[in-house]
């Protein structure tokens, strides 16, 4: 486990990628973690987490499509290595495991 | 949709991009970026989108994204990384006197440079808590005689600012100050002296920008009888500050007046610091049972304008109302100035300021000097590399040979510089935490000034590290990398001639900077010398003067008061008097207008009115000229004036001014005496004319005392005071009032003083370094001399010769410039002395020596050494 370590919010861009699919890149990652956390992301936050993932091994990447918003430049979609899966569920199991053993008035409806 | 250029993401963050980033990122990140600004652009407006596109990019400069420095081959680049820190610190640790002259002197020059910064910028940062202050003005008087001005004064009519507000669209609000002399308050059982008080009107505390921490902020001051005081004067007065609905006795009403609020103190970087603020409506009464309201400008009077650009436009205004008032007979040779707030400070010299004020001058003066000693700390360090660079060649030559390129040799040494650099800043830091109680009572900062907690200070600190570093590292790094490895390594190195020069003039620029440091500083000493010794015209020593009590019930008692205090044979005379010598002009009242009689042609002169008692002018010695002193007969019609006044007047003997009558405001006054000159306002201000009229009452009793034990007299007169009046008793020595009035100028010295050792030590820290640099090159040559019969002192003569010839060319360089500068300061004084030749001869040798000293400390032990010593080496 200790091995395989996320970072909470390299943990949201990697589930955004999975999400995503063949639409994953920089942008639309952005899009869809603003939708969710309702807050704008930064470019740079994004991109240091898919690099240091990618380099990681979490993420493979590809060059995609050319649109005339991005000035001739393409796209690069991202896509989760079965590496990067299994540490999403690591991560998952990780946490319903501590959720069960967490006592009952904490998840009780009162709090 | 196509892009319009204007929607077009701006430039150079791209730009930015390319150059920093990963290539192999750049395209995609780029794409990004700008699919991101033509959502922006949907999103929010242009300008924005843009802002957004700016601040993006440069959040994209993360450690993870951007390449390392010198390329891609990230490893490798590591290793060289380590490598370079490697024998950067060998370095350092071989050569410890090259470190440790090279940290000193940075270390001196960074920690004067950010103590003389904090000065300036505190001096600078006047008004600068008052978010208001760029739009607010103040409104003054100058005073002309046709169209010749004749004195400015700060304060001005208290109708002006009604006026300004109701008839001028760009003011906003107006507040008057009206400025008490000092008032005696009563709490509960026991009464305090209040330097600092002021009628004020409501908008005040908002134009200000003061805040109430007790009380209502928007009711208070807005009926008579209404005070507020500052967090201090509450606690110092009560213990407390919840003291909102108390009633205070005071002597400028001699009535009760209610405590309305408590506000923060003053800010030490403004001009208009208060303990107490009474409502003005209080002293409007007063105000308005003068006969006219244009007999008096005696109030401080801002305007708010509504925008701070505005301020020409309302300067426009003031002329055509200054040009209306006199036309409508209201003002007489004056005009109504007005003057931005912030100029107030360091530009403005009036008569009746607030407080005393900086001088622009000396504190971009000494900005100046603070750069020039950082300067010559890090000509020191490029001058010490170079020097090196013969040494340091080889390495190079090595590095070069196995593959470094110029720009990682170039990265080698500006990490070099950085490692020396930070060194020097974190001592200087320790320096400045030690340096800087000392310094803010030197230079008369505020107590509580720190540095630590602004962020403008670590601004300018790293910024001086940063270029500091590149500077310093610049030379060396270009210099070095440039050298050819195969000649270096074939021992065909020969001695650049560029790296020579460079060096020579370098020196010559650090010696012409201390040279005139050091005269500025001896002129600047002997000046004050000079001042301090000059004849102030009257008797300042052993006078003892004591506050008046305020108010007449209890002037009652004065006669008797005195008489005891004469009957006591310790004490010489007692005397009363509206000011004493030593006190600022505000102390005193001013007036135009006055004339002789049969005057051939009127004049619009300032002349200052004095009251004494007949008693005064023996007792401060004053000398009269011509004439004699008030004694039996009218008073009321008889003045006395000073030389000075005369000279206005025309006369040039005393004894012609005897029994010559003046217009008074409509009066006529006789002229009985002519005082001989003497320093009412200190000695740097020079002579004012000024009347004496008589007067049985007065703010001072000066009272002059024989020999004896000073405390034991003290403790007679307080005693003495006590028993016959209610008022606090307090006092000073008039000698140290006259004191006080240096002590800018002695601060200033100090400060200079403290600066021109600084950069002379820095300089002489080079010179240690080149010199022992010269010397262990030149061991060799040195023990063939010996051999050959040279003895010590020629020698040392050889060696000293290179340095004293380039102290020689600084001399001449900086003598015309230093005289220029040095005149003009001079020129300052009224009272000054005469530039001589040895004002700058003395402190040129001073130089010499000092130079030469350091030279043959390093001389001197190798041309004593037995040469065998060092021609056996190798």
């Amino acid at each position: 486990m200790k091995k395989n370590k996320l970072g909470e919010f390299q943990e949201l861009v990697l589930m955004s990628v999975v999400i995503l699919q063949e639409n994953a890149y920089g942008n639309e990652i952005e899009r869809y973690l603003e939708k969710c956390l309702q807050e704008r992301q930064s470019m740079g936050a994004i991109q240091t987490a898919l690099k240091r993932m990618e380099e990681k091994g979490y993420l493979t990447s590809k060059w995609g499509e050319v649109t005339q918003k991005r000035g001739g430049k393409r796209k690069r979609i991202y896509t989760a290595t079965p590496m990067g899966v299994k540490v999403l569920r690591d991560m998952r199991d990780l946490r319903t495991q501590m959720w069960s053993a967490m006592p009952d008035m904490a998840i009780g409806g009162e709090w | 949709m196509v892009n319009v250029k204007n929607d077009l993401p701006p430039r150079w963050p791209i730009w930015l991009l390319r150059k920093f980033l990963r290539p192999q990122y750049v395209e995609e990140i780029e794409g990004d970026l700008e699919e991101r600004f033509v959502d922006d652009t949907e999103r929010y407006s242009l300008n924005k989108a843009k802002r957004q596109f700016i601040w993006q990019s440069l959040k994209l400069m993360r450690p993870a994204l951007i390449r390392m420095i010198g390329g891609t081959q990230n490893l490798n680049n590591i290793g060289m990384f380590k490598n370079n820190f490697k024998t950067i610190l060998r370095i350092i640790g071989r050569e410890k006197m090259y470190t440790a002259i090279n940290v000193i002197g940075l270390t001196a020059g960074i920690s004067v440079a950010l103590l003389m910064l904090s000065y300036v910028h505190f001096e600078l940062s006047y008004e600068s808590s008052n978010p208001k202050s760029d739009r607010m003005t103040r409104i003054t008087i100058d005073y002309m005689d046709g169209s010749s001005l004749i004195d400015q004064d700060a304060e001005s009519y208290h109708l002006l600012g009604p006026m300004m507000k109701a008839e001028f669209p760009e003011v906003e609000e107006f507040t008057r100050a009206y400025r008490m002399s000092e008032a005696v308050l009563k709490v509960d059982e026991s009464s305090f002296r209040a330097a600092r008080v002021f009628a004020v009107d409501h908008s005040f505390l908002s134009l200000f920008s003061y805040s109430l921490m007790q009380g209502n902020e928007k009711t208070a001051l807005t009926n008579p009888n209404e005070m507020i005081l500052t967090e201090s004067a509450a606690q110092r007065y009560f213990g407390t500050t919840d003291i909102v609905g108390k009633t205070i006795w005071t002597s400028v009403t001699n009535s009760e007046l209610k405590v309305v609020g408590v506000t923060t103190d003053s800010p030490a970087n403004s001009h208009l610091k208060f303990d107490i603020l009474f409502s003005y409506s209080t002293m409007k009464q007063k105000l308005e049972e003068r006969e006219s309201p244009w007999n008096s400008n005696d109030t401080f009077t801002y305007v708010l304008l509504t925008e701070a650009d505005k301020y020409d436009t309302f300067s426009a205004s003031i002329d055509k109302l200054s040009k209306r008032l006199e036309a409508e007979e209201k003002i007489e040779n004056e005009r109504v100035i007005g003057q931005k707030m912030q100029d107030i400070h360091l530009y403005s010299h009036k008569s009746y300021e607030a407080e005393a004020g900086g001088n622009a001058t000396i504190v971009y003066f000494l900005f100046l000097v603070a750069l020039l000693v950082i300067i010559i700390a890090i000509v020191n360090y490029i001058n010490l590399a170079t020097a090196k660079s013969m040494d340091r060649a080889k390495e190079v030559g090595i590095r070069k040979v196995i593959g470094s390129t110029n720009n990682q040799l170039k990265v080698r040494f500006f990490i070099e510089s950085l490692v020396i650099n930070g060194m020097a800043s974190s001592f200087s830091l320790i320096t400045i935490y030690l340096l800087l109680p000392g310094f803010k009572a030197m230079a008369g900062l505020p107590k509580d000034f720190t540095l630590f907690d602004k962020g403008l200070f670590w601004l300018v600190f790293s910024g001086a590290i940063v270029i500091s570093t590149l500077v310093g590292g610049s030379f060396p790094a270009f210099i070095l990398s440039s050298f050819k490895p195969v000649a270096v390594l074939k021992g065909k190195f020969a001695h650049s001639s560029g790296g020579i020069l460079l060096r020579k003039s370098l020196v010559v620029f650090q010696f012409s900077i201390a040279i005139f440091l050091l005269i500025q500083t001896f002129t600047s000493s002997k000046q004050l010398e000079y001042m301090q010794a000059k004849d102030l015209g009257l008797n300042s020593e052993q006078v003892v003067v004591v506050h008046a009590p305020p108010t007449r019930s209890e002037m009652v008692n004065f006669k008797l008061f005195r008489d005891e205090l004469l009957n006591n044979s310790s004490f010489k005379s007692v005397a009363l008097s509206t000011t004493v010598p030593g006190q600022p002009t505000s102390m005193m009242g001013s007036t135009t207008g006055i004339n002789l009689i049969n005057a051939v042609e009127e004049h619009n002169f300032n002349f200052f009115i004095y009251f004494t008692d007949d008693r005064y002018i023996p007792a401060m010695q004053l000398e009269l000229l011509a004439g004699q002193n008030f004694g039996k007969g009218v008073y009321e019609q008889d003045v006395i004036v000073n030389e000075e006044a005369i000279k206005l007047w025309g006369f040039t003997d005393p004894s012609e001014a005897i029994n010559q009558k003046i217009n008074f405001w409509g009066d006529d006054r006789t002229i009985i005496g002519v005082l001989k000159n003497f320093h009412q306002t200190g000695v740097k201000e020079g002579y004012i004319p000024m009347i004496f009229r008589y007067g049985n009452f007065g703010d001072y009793v000066s009272i002059r005392t024989g020999a004896g034990d000073i405390i034991s007299q003290l403790s007679q007169i307080e005693s003495l005071y006590n028993e016959h009046f209610d008022s606090p008793f307090e006092f000073f020595f008039l000698d140290q009032k006259f004191d006080e009035h240096f002590k800018s100028d002695q601060q200033f010295q100090t400060v200079f003083s403290a600066l021109s050792i600084f950069a002379l030590l820095i300089t002489c820290l080079g010179l240690l370094g080149l010199s022992s640099y010269t010397v262990a090159k030149r061991k060799k040559e040195i023990g063939v001399r010996k051999v050959l019969g040279a003895s010590v002192s020629q020698v040392i003569a050889l060696i000293s010769k290179d340095f004293l010839w380039l102290i020689g060319i600084a001399t001449l360089i900086a003598l015309p410039i230093t005289y220029y500068i040095v005149g003009n300061w001079l020129n300052s004084y009224s009272y000054r002395i005469d530039i001589s030749f040895w004002l700058f001869a003395g402190p040129a040798i001073v130089v010499f020596l000092v130079a030469l000293t350091t030279i043959s400390s390093r001389t001197l032990s190798i041309s004593k050494m037995n040469p065998v010593n060092s021609l056996r080496d190798e």
